[in-house]
Order: C-alpha cells, then structure tokens, then sequence
C-alpha cells in the first residue's frame, strides 16, 4: 500500500490547464525572452548614440589631427560612448531597483498611498482590510499592508512589490467609496492574482531599465540647455558653436525613442496580464458580477481610473484599470479596453455604464456576504472542512503540492468563515499592535503541561513588556477557545500590527517569542510555524536579508539543505527515533535522482537557524525543483499516516516559505 | 570661438565628472528617501495611537454613565472627569492631523496629562461604592479602559521610538543637507507625564 501512496497523482487536464509550477517556469521563460528584447534595444541605443555623436564630430569637422580626412568610423569614440550609455543605462537601472527593492511601500509611498492603519475604525477601511484579509488567508500569503491614496477620486488599485512576503496592496479613495463589498473583492482577488503569478517581480524590472533608458533622455535634455542657447542648433557657421546642445537634442530624441520602444513591449506584456488577472478574479471569487460591476462603475465615473499623481507614469502596468490619459495608439495602452474587459466575464453586458456614485457601506459588508458563506457558514461546517482537509492529506500528501496557487471561491469562503468564527475578543484586538502581541504569547504557553506553562509565565511576569504581560493574561483564555485549524491563521492575522512594532520593541518581542517555544527544550512544529511567520520576518528580517542563492539546478548540489529540512520536519513531527527515521526516509523517497548521500540528522542537529538557512537556500531553487521538495516536506509531515489540522497548516507555512502559496487543504468537489 | 573638435580626453574627463555627479545624486536622493520613510514611519505609528485614544474617549462617557446612578454625591468629578475628555478629545484630533508637530503634541499630552489625572480621582472615589465596583458593565468597561490604555501606552512607545529614529536622521551629516531640500520638521515626542500612567495596571486572575 506504502508505495502507491507516494505516487504523484497526475492532475486531470480539463479540471486545471496548468500547474503552479509550470506556470512559474513558464513566466521564468518569458523574463528571458524580455530580457533579452531589452538588451537588444539597449544594443540598438548605443549605436544611435555612436551615430549621433559621429555625426555631430563629423558636421563639425572631425576628430583628432586638424586636416585628417573626416570619417565616420571613430573607434576611439565608439568605445567611449558604449561605456558611457552602458553606465548611464545601468546606472539608472540600478538606482530604481535599489529604491525599489524596499519592496511595495515605496511605491506606495511615492504615488500618495497612506498606511491604512490594522485597527481602524473607518468603516470603509475595515471592510477593505477584511476583504484583503481573507483573500491572503485563503490564498496562502502572508496579509500585505493596505495603502489608501486619498487624493485620488477615480476606482484604481495595485499591487507592488518583488515578492508575497514584501507586497502591498493599495487602492484609491474613490474604490473604497464607490464600490460594494462584492465589487471590492473583485478588485482585490484580481490584484492578488498579480501577486500569486510573480508579476510585480517583472514589472520592477521592467520599470529600471526604462528608467535607465529614460536617463539618457534626462542628460540629454540638461546638454540641451547648456550653452548654446543664443545660437541656432544648425548654425550656418560650419565650424563654429558649441556642439553639445545638438549632441543633447540628439541623445534626448534617442533616449524618448527607446522609453516609446520599451513601453511598447512592457504594454504588451501588461495587456495579457489584465486579461488573466481578471479570468483569476472570476475564480477567486466565483462571481463575476463583483469585477464587473467594478469595470462598470469604471465607466460610468467622470474621472474613470484616471490616476492623477505626477509619479502615476511609473507604475502605470500595476493599476487594476488604465491610470492615464488613453494613449493615441492602443499598442501602447497598459490595459485592454475598458469594454472589452467587461465582455469577457459579462458577455452579456449592454455597453450601458451606470452612473456611478458613493456607496454608503453597512456594517454587514464586514464580512463575507451569505451568498458564498452560506455554503461554508461559520462553526461547524468550517471545522469539518479543516477535518476532511488534512484526512485527505494524510492519505495523499504529495497531491496536496497540487493545490499550490489553485485559489477558489471556497478557499476564500472557508477563510472569511474562519475569520468570523474567531472569539470576538480575540478578532478585535489582534489588529492592535499591544494585542497582537499578546495573542502570539498565548497561543504560545503550553496547555499540556503545568510547570513548562508556569515557567512560561513566570517569563512573561518578570521579562516581558509588563503591559504586555497583562494583555496576555487579559487574553488567553479567549485564545483557548480558539480551534486548531484557526490557530495558524490566527497567527498571520497577528502580522500588519506587529509591523508597526519599532526595532527596539521588535528585539524584545523576539527574545521573548524565542524563550516561549524553547521553555520546554523541545521545538514543535507549530512553534516552529510561528517562528517563521513572525520572528523570521520580523526580527531577523531587520539584522540581515537572506541571500539569493545562484540558482542551484542539480539535486547534489541541494544534499545539505533538503538534509537539514527534512531532519529537523521529521524530528520535530514525531516523538521518538524510531518514527522519525521512517518519516525521513519516506520522504526522501520521492526526491527525484534518489540522492545517496542523505541520512537523518540527530535531534540535536536540528535547530531554528539551521531549518530557517535551509528554507531560505531552497527559495532560491527552480519551479520544477521546489515541487518535489514540497511534495517530500508533505510527504514527511503526514508519514505516520495521521495528520492533524495543524499539520495540514503547518505545510502551507513551508509552502510559503518557499514562495509557493497554498491554499488551505479543503475537501473540494472536484478532488480525489 | 573657434571649434576645432573635441579631444578624447576631455570626453571622458566629462563622462567621469558626470558619472561622480550621478553617483553623488544618487546618494543624495537615497537618503531624501529614507528620510521619507522615517517619517512616514512615525506618522503611521501615531495613527495606531490615534485609533486607541478614540476608544479611550468612546469609553470614559459609558464609564462616567455607569457611574452615575451610584455616585450621586460626585456630581463635580464626573462633569470634571467629562470636560476632560473632551479637552483631550479635541487635542487629539489636531494631534492626528499633524503628528508630530511640536505645538499639537504638547497640546495632546498636557490634556492627557489632565484626563489621567481626574480618572485617577474618579477611580479612587470609586472605592467607596462597593455595589458599582460590583457591577458587571461597570467591570467590563474597566477592563476595557485598562486594555486600552496599555496598547495606547505601547504605541506611544514605539511611536517615541520612531521619532527618536527620524530626528536623529535628519540631524546627522550628511543627511541634514538633504533635509534642508525638503519638509523635514523636527517631530516631537509624546510623553504624558503622569505619575501612575507608566505602571501597567496588573490584572489578577
């Protein structure tokens, strides 16, 4: 029976076109090719210049010995100038990238966004958050920050950012008034499809190296003032004037050709993007009433989706709808028409915009609608969801890599249910930066036994934040009744209002959350899961990034790591040697080329940094590489044939870390 | 002036000057940016504050209601206790439109200073009416109001962190250069300066 459970159950064609990982190598293909567009232009720009500057030093008489015959092949000044656009390019590359990499905020930031604050009590604010809540609770990624731009009147949204872990998501004034929850989480489940595809890592990209471009545009406009501004650029007078307005006239012509070309292809990009975008929104959702509702609305509003910042230009392919003036020639459009988008999810829609005007929202938009929470409503039917989820993945670990990125309208349903189902203590005070706190620390005392948990206490009394202490005290007992299958979530939920913890209180906070899960000398896994969703990213994070390891392609090459994870998952998930040593050589089975060299490492091997080390090393691995390292990391997890609803969540927490978001394990209609 | 070409070396001595000159922008705007950061930083911390002081203000009237139909005899503390709060109500909402200005931030934390101050009395009055320290709304609220001043008091912190952070970068060379290009006020801290705020009221259970 053993060996026929780790088969990989191959996925039937019809349900879902194209895996995860297919599709993150397939997007990795399509980097290159525009990589490769834009080195060529890049090419093409420096024998402009060449030819510009020739030119120039060629009407003016040549270069070198007075009375040397004028010629156009220079190659002292071919040199010159391909180094010199080469540094430019580059240099404008390098310091958008570098403004960009503190990933989603700064461009937030710099098209107007405001934080919207995790505890407010704006009832339009709190309606987005939850809809974004749920929607990266169900989707498997962590909740991204919430930016408001309140000088923008018109419906648009974005999501930026170079990965899920550092995404934002931020949404106009006019979005958040004049659209339904329905037509909100329309909007949102189209951005989190940007976020889920690996988009917004393209799209950065794509904006540097315009910008590198768009500098020599800049310098050539600066050479064009200088100087020369009592003369005519073509002087009669052959020999004389000075030559470097015509040169910056030159390069500014040069460069805006090159910005016009690379918008060419970065629209075009962009255009196939919306559509699939807006197909995801469909199935996140399972009504497409709710985006196009959102286009309509669109439409019918004066100012459309009109983004009136003066930095707007630079993230224009990121918006939900077309943020500027429509261009004169569609190829150069960020989005497909308007109309056109309507039409795909609502064929049968008139051409009639509705007016559009502000919405007075209601308490009830807080949550999900009955519509999609009537088939998963809160309490029971949640928890046997949860139940059946992780049966089904202790039966079949491997198939459940296969839900990778496959979002639904269920997944987000269960998510919104969970949400709601939380203590109501509990669901007020986690978005409160103190709370949040506390609710990570109760989730953390031991409830097995009595004198590791007055350790605990005794901690938490004497070393903590003493208000913090208290919060907790004030909150535990409503933790407790929080189920198992909400405890991860939970924990994730705890994320936005930890942001805003100041570097000091995030040191103290992960001194304490450390001491917390090694009070009884031993790591579970669900400690381990609330490490790395919070210490991780929030501690550790701030003392040093994690390097982007060089692609390791060979399985050898990837020995010490996948030793290290699966180790310490096997050691950590079961309680004695015996058990762990046949979940690690389960799981080690399903790695592809049969690695010999791989063997059990001891308990006392197997420590937080060294499963951290060997997460982080393996992110930077290959799409098709990850999937059977998730499937081994199920495979694991789930070996002694049983799997509670924590384990089942505990493998997303992996599967994130990994960059590969999985929705949460549900026995769907269409699985098995 | 007579032109007679351009000789390699000064192209590239212009192309070098040029790219130092980028170099030096480049760091300049890179600083501009992380000055923007801090800032914004700051203000978002004070934005959690914000939320938790409304709470606070929607609670001390429900309290003082609760109150009323023991404490008759208190007519002056609790008028005293809502005048109060009404005071730091208002300070509040200039607070939170522009955070960390000197003036606001003072106004704030003196009218914090006063409402602390005439809880503290109401709170102590309250001692002698065994009955509404028995009633349960009037235990709820009071739990409430002891949560929430405790997060208030931990965003404060790290709000007071944030500005720390924010005046020090924009004082240091050559950071206060770039500052001068660009509105960078110093912020002001938010200290309330009451004696039984900083103690964290402990909860028995």
């Amino acid at each position: 029976m053993a060996p026929a459970q780790i088969v990989v159950v191959p996925q039937s064609p019809a349900c879902r076109p194209m895996d995860f990982f297919e599709h993150q190598a397939r997007a990795r293909r399509k980097t290159f090719q525009l990589v490769a567009y834009f080195l060529a232009a890049v090419v093409c720009i420096i024998a402009a210049v060449y030819l510009a500057i020739a030119g120039v030093l060629f009407y003016y008489g040549g270069w070198g010995e007075r009375g040397a015959a004028p010629t156009l092949w220079l190659p002292e000044v071919f040199l010159v100038v391909s180094a010199g656009t080469l540094v430019i390019i580059s240099a404008g590359t390098i310091y958008k990238t570098l403004a960009l990499s503190g990933g989603g905020e700064t461009v937030a930031r710099t098209l107007g966004g405001r934080q919207v604050s995790p505890n407010t009590r704006d009832l339009a604010e709190r309606i987005l958050l939850n809809v974004v809540e749920e929607m990266a609770i169900a989707s498997g990624t962590p909740v991204p920050p919430v930016y408001v731009m309140d000088n923008e009147r018109s419906i648009n949204a974005f999501a930026a950012g170079t990965t899920p872990q550092n995404a934002v998501i931020g949404v106009t004034r006019g979005t958040i008034e004049t659209l339904k929850r329905d037509e909100l989480q329309g909007v949102i489940a189209h951005e989190f499809s940007h976020i889920l595809n690996g988009d917004m890592r393209l799209n950065i990209r794509l904006i540097a190296v315009l910008n590198g471009i768009l500098l020599i545009a800049m310098i050539g406009y600066i050479l064009m003032r200088t100087g020369g501004s009592s003369r005519s650029y073509f002087s009669s007078n052959k020999k004389g004037g000075n030559p470097l307005p015509l040169v910056g006239l030159l390069l500014y012509i040069i460069g805006y050709v090159g910005v016009f070309f690379g918008h060419l292809i970065k629209s075009a990009v962009s255009r196939q993007r919306e559509f699939l975008a807006d197909a995801a929104a469909v199935q996140f959702t399972r009504y497409p009433e709710g985006i196009a509702g959102a286009l309509k609305k669109i439409g019918g509003l004066a100012d459309g989706s009109r983004i009136r910042s003066e930095r707007a230009e630079e993230a224009s392919h990121m918006y939900f709808g077309n943020g500027l003036r429509q261009p004169f020639v569609q190829l150069l459009a960020t989005h497909p028409p308007l109309m056109e988008r309507i039409r795909r999810v609502d064929p049968r829609f008139d051409g009639q915009f509705p007016r559009t005007a502000p919405v007075a929202h209601t308490a009830d938009e807080l949550v999900d609608p009955q519509r999609l929470a009537a088939r998963l409503s809160a309490g029971e039917h949640v928890h046997v969801a949860a139940v059946a989820g992780a049966s089904a993945f202790a039966r079949r670990p491997t198939a459940a890599v296969e839900n990778v990125g496959q979002l639904d309208a269920e997944h987000v349903a269960y998510a919104s249910a969970l949400v709601n189902e939380l203590p109501l203590e509990v669901a007020s005070t986690v978005r409160d930066p103190l709370g949040a706190v506390a609710v990570v620390y109760a989730l953390l005392l031991n409830v097995d036994d009595a004198e590791v948990r007055r350790t605990q206490l005794a901690y938490l009394a004497d070393k903590a934040d003493p208000r913090a202490n208290a919060e907790t005290l004030h909150i535990v007992a409503f933790v407790g009744q929080v189920r198992p299958e909400a405890r991860l979530p939970l924990v994730a939920m705890t994320l936005p209002a930890l942001k805003s913890l100041s570097p000091r209180q995030r040191q103290g906070f992960g001194d304490d959350v450390s001491f917390l899960i090694k009070a009884d000398n031993r790591v579970s896994l669900f400690e381990y899961a609330v490490h790395r969703l919070i210490v991780t990213r929030l501690v550790d994070r701030l003392a040093h990034r994690p390097p982007r390891s060089a692609e390791p392609r060979t399985m050898t090459r990837l020995v010490p790591a996948m030793t290290a994870l699966l180790s310490t998952l096997a050691q950590w998930g079961s309680t004695d040697d015996a058990a762990a040593r046949q979940a690690f050589e389960e799981s080690v089975r399903i790695l592809p080329g049969k690695p010999g060299s791989i063997a059990l490492l001891p308990r006392d091997k197997c420590n937080l940094r060294t499963l951290d080390m060997a997460l982080d090393y393996l992110a930077g691995v290959g799409p098709e590489i990850k999937k059977p390292i998730l499937q081994a990391c199920a495979a694991c997890i789930a070996a002694d044939g049983k799997a509670t609803v924590e384990e089942a969540e505990i493998m997303r927490v992996i599967a994130d870390a990994l960059d590969c978001p999985m929705p949460p394990l549900m026995e769907l209609g269409e699985t098995g | 002036m007579e032109f007679t070409g351009i000789s390699g070396g000064v192209l590239i001595l212009g192309i070098g000057v040029a790219v130092v000159a980028l170099l030096i922008l480049m760091y300049g705007i890179g600083i501009y940016n992380r000055l923007i950061a801090l800032k914004n930083r700051f203000k978002n911390a004070f934005a959690q504050i914000d939320v938790q002081l409304k709470r606070r203000y929607d609670l001390i009237p429900n309290l003082v209601e609760t109150a009323k139909g023991y404490m008759k005899h208190e007519r002056e503390t609790l008028e005293a206790v809502i005048q109060a709060r009404n005071t730091a109500a208002s300070a509040g909402q200039q607070a939170a439109a522009q955070p960390g200005n000197p003036q606001a931030m003072h106004g704030l934390a003196s009218a914090e200073g006063v409402l602390t101050g005439v809880m503290t009395r109401f709170m102590a009055l309250m001692e002698n009416y065994p009955d509404l320290k028995a009633n349960t709304n009037m235990l709820a609220l009071q739990e409430e109001l002891t949560s929430t001043e405790n997060k208030i008091a931990f965003a404060r912190q790290a709000y007071n962190d944030a500005v720390m952070e924010y005046n020090t970068a924009r004082e240091v060379f050559p950071n206060s250069i770039v500052a001068g290009f660009g509105d960078f006020p110093p912020a002001e801290l938010f200290e309330v300066s009451a004696p039984d705020q900083r103690e964290a009221v402990k909860v028995q259970f």
